[in-house]
């Protein structure tokens, strides 16, 4: 491979990493306050992409999507959470079979609604077109998916370290029911988590659509990445949820490079020694048992 | 410190072990859910003859759900177009279709043929999108004796004989109204060397059985007539990022790729091909059809100008029963049909002549069988007829071009290779 090539493969592998940040953020973020490996985080990731399909269909405006996609599915976890999964709070399987019907049922209803075919939609106006990097051209899409998840960290971090509600979620992280013991209203808590959680999703699905299609089945196979970056990272915590990206995207690009024939075995690869070597996660925080 | 660190653990494990549980559940709910979907224009259809025979009763094994369910829905649509077009019965025989979702899983595919045999005790099974499951069912189907029409996977060994059926080898019973992948790559690989005088191509195809038959048959055509492929290159199926790939490409110098992806997949390497600027940099996209197909085309358009494909049809083929059809269905759906909807749509057309052949008998398998290797007819992709040795079709093959006409970017017919047969045995 020659330096330029490596060069522009390091970009490729930050840029997906990017896109599985946005993407783990909010499963993490989730698990680390409720305790619950929410499945329906690939269905969220599934419809924040077919909305923008439909924003961009009638409107032409990808950026419209950005905002009104989050939002509705944000607004849907915040209903999801007191209707459906506060019900069975501390029951962990019950919870997550819950989460894997409200998948199936979303994705069967976005089935219904946008039909089954395979979409796609063109790049953003402005991010459509390419850039010279090292005498060859790069799509400028790419770096700003690089951008836009490097911004999203800080914003989190900040969020997570400076703000009241930041300092809640850590608490939260650490001991829920002492939180709750402290008055603080911890059923709302909960709620804002899942539709915040929801929201990272349906987020990643806008960034994504135009560069990884639109089709039946890309919540499964978005979910998968998700887990393995969550697992690899340490679960609950955003430093993890960086970290795990930060490898995973990487890894599976030269993965698929250098080592063509183990491509998909090498990010489950990198999983099970992690798991075998760190349970945790390699930036996971070890938990009080409940 | 080290009791917490183990009652973490333990806590962590549960989740592992609640995710497991739960995720063979949903594949349990998955499987069991949209099966065996009745046929609304099935049972009830009373066929106009005076005195109808008895109902034939036929599987239709297609995926529902899941990556290819728009596959399914297509073959599904045809199959019900060309029922109308009788009045609902075939040689005098009211028709009840009965479809199953193959869900894309051999699993789930073996259950439902077994499901076929034992409680719908269908008269002859059709469809199967997915080579893995075509060759799953492949015993099944040959100890029951029940006649099957495949009319999509085109894995080469469905219908050829090979060393102790493995993966899979032709049976008696089973007939194939699409392709064998030899048909979609051999043929164009020797037209490169030989009538567009390529000289070298390098090679990037999806890394699954039928990805790869696809890649060794383009070379072994490609090299016969005397071209040479200079490196290869694999993306597992349902790559997420072809990105990786293409710079890969790009940082080689052979200029002409030959490609066998279709879906999510094709849509992805094209728009990443465009993105890094391959056209200007003079590289160019060839593969076997699906690279181009309807499904692929309408989404990425304009970018996959110049990509010459081969395949057994084109929406834009010419001749008065493309043209029929394709008016049909459009007439019919408000959508052009794709080439699975000409599988299938072929497919019924072969039970109905060798059925009227037989005069609606069933009964004698052999006499049916007879009839199924004699059928010949216009099909909408020209002269259709199976190779009595193998069931599988003897069809020319269409080297295409996207082009745009009219304002829309379609594929062209660019030069055709005549009357290939499978050289399976």
């Amino acid at each position: 491979m020659t330096p330029e090539t490596a060069v522009v493969q390091a970009l490729n592998g930050i840029s997906f990493g990017a896109l599985l940040f946005i993407l783990a953020a909010g499963l993490s973020l989730i698990f680390g306050m409720m305790d619950v490996v929410n499945l329906a985080h690939g269905a969220f990731y599934m419809l924040g992409a077919y909305i923008t399909l439909t924003v961009v269909q009638r409107t032409g405006q990808f950026w419209l999507a950005l905002v009104l996609a989050p939002l509705l599915i944000g607004a849907l976890g915040l209903l999801m959470e007191p209707l459906l999964l506060r019900r069975l709070r501390g029951r962990h399987l019950d919870q997550v079979l819950l989460t894997i019907g409200v998948s199936l049922v979303i994705a069967d209803l976005i089935g219904l609604t946008w039909g089954r075919e395979i979409r796609s939609i063109p790049f953003p106006a402005g991010l459509d077109h390419a850039i010279t990097i090292l005498g060859g051209d790069y799509p400028v899409y790419r770096l700003f998916v690089i951008a836009f998840g490097g911004a999203l960290a800080v914003l989190l971090a900040v969020v997570h370290r400076r703000t009241r509600v930041g300092a809640l979620i850590r608490a939260g992280v650490q001991d829920a029911p002492m939180l709750a013991a402290l008055g603080v209203d911890i059923d709302r808590l909960f709620a804002v988590t899942f539709a915040v959680g929801a929201a990272l999703a349906g987020l990643a699905g806008v960034i994504a659509a135009p560069v990884f299609g639109i089709y039946p089945g890309m919540d499964v196979d978005y979910l998968i990445y998700s887990l393995v970056v969550v697992v690899v990272g340490g679960l609950g915590t955003l430093s993890g949820a960086v970290a795990g990206s930060a490898l995973i995207g990487p890894a599976d690009t030269f993965g698929k490079v250098l080592v063509p024939q183990f491509a998909l075995a090498l990010i489950f690869a990198i999983m099970a020694l992690v798991l075998l070597l760190r349970p945790t996660g390699l930036l996971g925080r070890i938990r009080i048992a409940r | 410190m080290d009791e917490k660190k183990g009652a973490d653990r333990r806590s962590y494990r549960l989740t592992r072990r609640q995710f497991l549980a739960a995720s063979s559940a949903a594949a349990a709910i998955a499987a069991c859910g949209p099966a065996a979907t009745p046929n609304p224009s099935g049972a009830a259809t009373v066929a106009p003859t005076a005195s109808p025979g008895p109902t034939l009763k036929i599987g239709q094994l297609l995926p529902f759900t899941k990556v290819y369910a728009e596959l399914g829905n297509s073959m599904k649509r045809a199959t019900e177009l060309y029922l109308k077009q009788k009045g609902g019965s075939l040689a005098n025989r009211p028709v009840n279709v009965v479809y199953a979702d193959e869900a894309n899983d051999p699993v789930v595919g073996a259950q439902m043929t077994q499901k076929f045999i034992d409680s719908d005790r269908v008269d002859l099974m059709m469809g199967i999108v997915a080579t893995p499951i075509a060759y799953a069912v492949r015993n099944a189907i040959d100890a029951a004796k029940l006649i099957f029409i495949e009319t999509n996977a085109g894995g080469n060994a469905l219908t050829r004989t090979t060393t102790n059926c493995t993966p899979s080898c032709k049976s008696k019973y089973i007939f194939r109204t699409s392709f064998s992948s030899y048909q979609i790559s051999y043929p164009i690989g020797e037209y490169f060397a030989t009538q567009k005088g390529v000289k070298e191509v390098f090679t990037f195809v999806a890394d699954y059985g039928f990805g790869n038959e696809s890649a060794a048959d383009f070379t072994s055509g490609f090299t016969k007539g005397g071209g040479k492929i200079t490196g290869s290159l694999k993306a597992p199926l349902g790559s997420a990022d072809f990105l990786p790939y293409v710079t890969q490409l790009k940082a080689q110098n052979t200029k002409d790729i030959y490609s066998f992806f279709s879906g999510t997949d094709a849509i992805n390497y094209i728009k990443a091909w465009t993105q890094l600027g391959m056209a200007a940099a003079g590289y160019k996209m060839n593969g076997a059809g699906f690279l181009t197909e309807q499904d692929v085309l309408k989404e990425v358009k304009e970018q996959a100008i110049g990509a010459t494909t081969s395949l057994f049809w084109a929406v834009t083929l010419d001749n008065a029963e493309n043209k029929a059809f394709v008016d049909a269905y459009q007439k019919e759906y408000s959508l052009l049909p794709d080439v699975f909807a000409v599988q299938a749509w072929d497919g019924m057309q072969t039970v109905d002549l060798a059925l009227q052949a037989v005069k609606g008998d069933t009964t004698n398998k052999d006499a049916f069988i007879a009839a199924l290797e004699n059928v010949k007819f216009k099909s909408p992709r020209g002269d259709f007829e199976f190779d009595k040795e193998t069931h599988n079709p003897i069809q020319d093959m269409y080297i295409r071009e996207v082009k745009v006409q009219s304002g829309q970017a379609v594929n062209t017919i660019v030069g055709k290779v005549a009357r290939v047969t499978d050289p399976g045995k």
